[in-house]
């Protein structure tokens, strides 16, 4: 980056050494266009396929895994988009989202175990207290978010603590989550339904997914389009549209802006709740999974543009995909690694991100 | 009983004193300019007038009600609107929206009438609805902010500088549009680095300097006295 603003402040030593035409494909700041990282990425993933290919993997599989990438990324997106409308609102990162995602998985779970169970709806492996369990979980982990709002976050802000303390203090809060949910329900593996079978259907080309897979998208799918007519066409969604905007001037206009934070920490905890259900059914429920999910969904957020919430759901599907990919050849707990290395790729192209609105 | 009372307030930012025991008032349907030198506390006395400051001493009252510590969401609904200098457009909203947030106090209400009204004082908006207001040249934001303060219909509406950075043809179309707003019964009040302009059209004006008022008088006054002249419109 530094020598490219440097060659275009002097243009005659940039032809000299043959890199003006790199150059003139730059934007006047030496920034590439969301088309060409768009592109870039897409010859990434392809390359990781073609490798997953030749590492002995058969296309089908390689395929399969490319739509369990897409389910991954929705899941991913899910936590993701509470993280990038919180930043927008509230100008910091959350490091405790990702205990919004744990709570939410663990909520439902306890619902399940004093609910009474029905049978298994269609060819899902759960049956209807699941669903309830959700919207249980739902509801409380978007009060425990109000509520953290209101006892920690809202007397940072009137105080004009600076960001990084507001930063500090959510990671703080990310080890006091953790450390409850390890009270309550122990530090061992939990699963929905131990032991209930959950068999793949087969699709064209040789895909197989499991029922509970097409939910998951389905509901990541419903769930992200729902938040995208929020946002454009309700009041709320505009005035929190506004906010993130420029808090001054949404008070000037005679919005409460106390209560649109409310609303938005409400939503992206309600979201990452859901998300971590979603991550639960189609892995299993740890005491960590919010903290291991912390690091791939920053890294869709921010490659997708921090604070826009379709930058972080085209930043979660490219990283579950390419984390899925990559398992073919890789060890999967290299995923973390491979989420980071592509947010590195994007922001040395495009430093505020894909869909960045600065 | 003037519309708005702001009587000996004192009021800053931390240990700075920036208004020190301030007086004055906009009557009914008037267009009041406040002039004076950078840093003599114009900006902040139009914060402190919409509850964005508090003061420390004195009080301010607005349609016979003190609103000292009322929040801005509260006074808006109370009849009062403020356009600040800068920053004063959603950038990342459409024009539309950004005057649906100007009327954000009246909930669910249908705001076609309102928006009627700000569509024929600024015709151009309306042909650019759909377009995001970061999109816009200066002097289109401008009308985009004065339009979405002009949504709730306010009896008093504050300007901050409004012709700040404009080309001088800006400028008067600026200026002739604050005399037709004041022409559908709405009070103006306005800082104004354009103090010869401002003062021409206004029914009063007050020169601040130093958190004080120095002078005040009617436009015409304000412009024949030779020390206003001489100290703050440039000889």
């Amino acid at each position: 980056m530094a020598d490219s603003t440097m060659t275009m402040t002097d243009g005659d030593a940039a032809s000299e050494t043959g890199s003006g035409a790199e150059v003139a494909a730059r934007s006047s700041d030496g920034v590439r266009s969301p088309r060409f990282v768009g592109g870039v990425l897409l010859l990434v993933l392809v390359a990781m396929w073609v490798a997953g290919w030749f590492s002995g993997t058969t296309a089908e599989e390689m395929l399969s895994l490319t739509v369990w990438g897409v389910m991954l990324g929705g899941i991913i997106a899910l936590g993701g988009i509470g993280l990038t409308l919180c930043y927008g609102v509230l100008k910091f990162p959350n490091f405790a989202h990702g205990e919004f995602l744990t709570l939410g998985a663990y909520i439902t779970y306890g619902s399940i175990l004093v609910l009474p169970q029905t049978n298994p709806i269609w060819r899902f492996s759960f049956g209807w207290e699941l669903l309830l369990g959700m919207v249980l979980a739902i509801i409380i982990t978007a009060v425990v978010a109000i509520v953290l709002d209101k006892l920690l976050y809202r007397r940072l802000r009137m105080h004009g603590s600076p960001l990084v303390l507001l930063a500090m203090a959510s990671l703080g809060m990310e080890f006091l989550l953790r450390g409850i949910v390890y009270l309550i329900w122990g530090s061992n593996y939990h699963f929905y339904y131990s032991g209930r079978a959950n068999p793949a259907m087969d699709f064209p080309f040789g895909v197989r997914v499991q029922a509970d897979q097409l939910f998951v998208f389905a509901l990541a799918f419903i769930l992200v389009v729902a938040l995208y007519w929020m946002l454009t066409r309700t009041r709320m969604g505009k005035a929190m549209r506004a906010t993130a905007d420029n808090p001054d001037l949404a008070q000037v206009r005679g919005i409460n802006t106390e209560r649109v934070i409310a609303w938005t920490w409400a939503i992206g905890a309600g979201l990452a709740a859901v998300g971590g259900v979603m991550y639960g059914l189609a892995s299993q429920m740890r005491p960590d999974m919010g903290f291991l999910l912390l690091l791939p969904l920053f890294a869709a957020v921010i490659m997708g543009g921090i604070g826009s919430a379709w930058g972080a759901l085209v930043g979660a599907i490219i990283i579950g995909v390419a984390m899925q990919l990559t398992s073919a050849f890789l060890n999967p707990t290299y995923g973390p690694a491979v989420a980071f290395t592509l947010m590195v790729l994007v922001l040395l192209m495009r430093p505020q991100g894909l869909f960045a609105q600065n | 009983m003037p519309l708005l009372e702001v009587d000996s307030v004192t009021a800053g930012y931390g240990d700075t004193e920036i208004l020190r025991g301030l007086s004055m008032v906009v009557h009914e349907n008037e267009i009041v300019s406040i002039i004076g030198p950078n840093g003599a506390g114009k900006s902040t006395l139009m914060k402190t007038v919409f509850g964005l400051l508090h003061p420390r001493q004195g009080s301010i009252t607005f349609n016979g009600k003190d609103i000292s510590r009322t929040a801005p969401y509260d006074i808006v609904l109370q009849g009062m609107c403020y356009v600040p200098q800068v920053a004063n457009v959603f950038t990342t909203l459409t024009v539309e929206e950004n005057l649906q947030m100007g009327a954000f106090p009246l909930g669910k209400a249908d705001l076609s009438e309102s928006k009627d009204r700000v569509y024929a004082m600024f015709p151009k908006l309306r042909q650019r609805r759909r377009q995001l207001a970061g999109k816009m040249s200066g002097g289109e934001r401008q009308q985009v902010a004065m339009g979405s303060a002009l949504m709730l219909n306010p009896r008093l509406l504050l300007l901050d500088e409004p012709t700040a950075a404009l080309s001088p043809k800006l400028v008067d179309e600026i200026f002739e549009r604050i005399a037709s707003i004041r022409n559908t019964g709405i009070a103006i009040l306005m800082v104004e680095q354009n103090a010869r302009q401002s003062l021409m059209m206004a029914d009063r004006g007050y020169v601040l300097a130093n958190g004080e008022n120095r002078h005040e008088g009617t436009g015409r006054e304000m412009l024949d006295n030779p020390e206003v002249g001489r100290l703050y419109l440039g000889g």
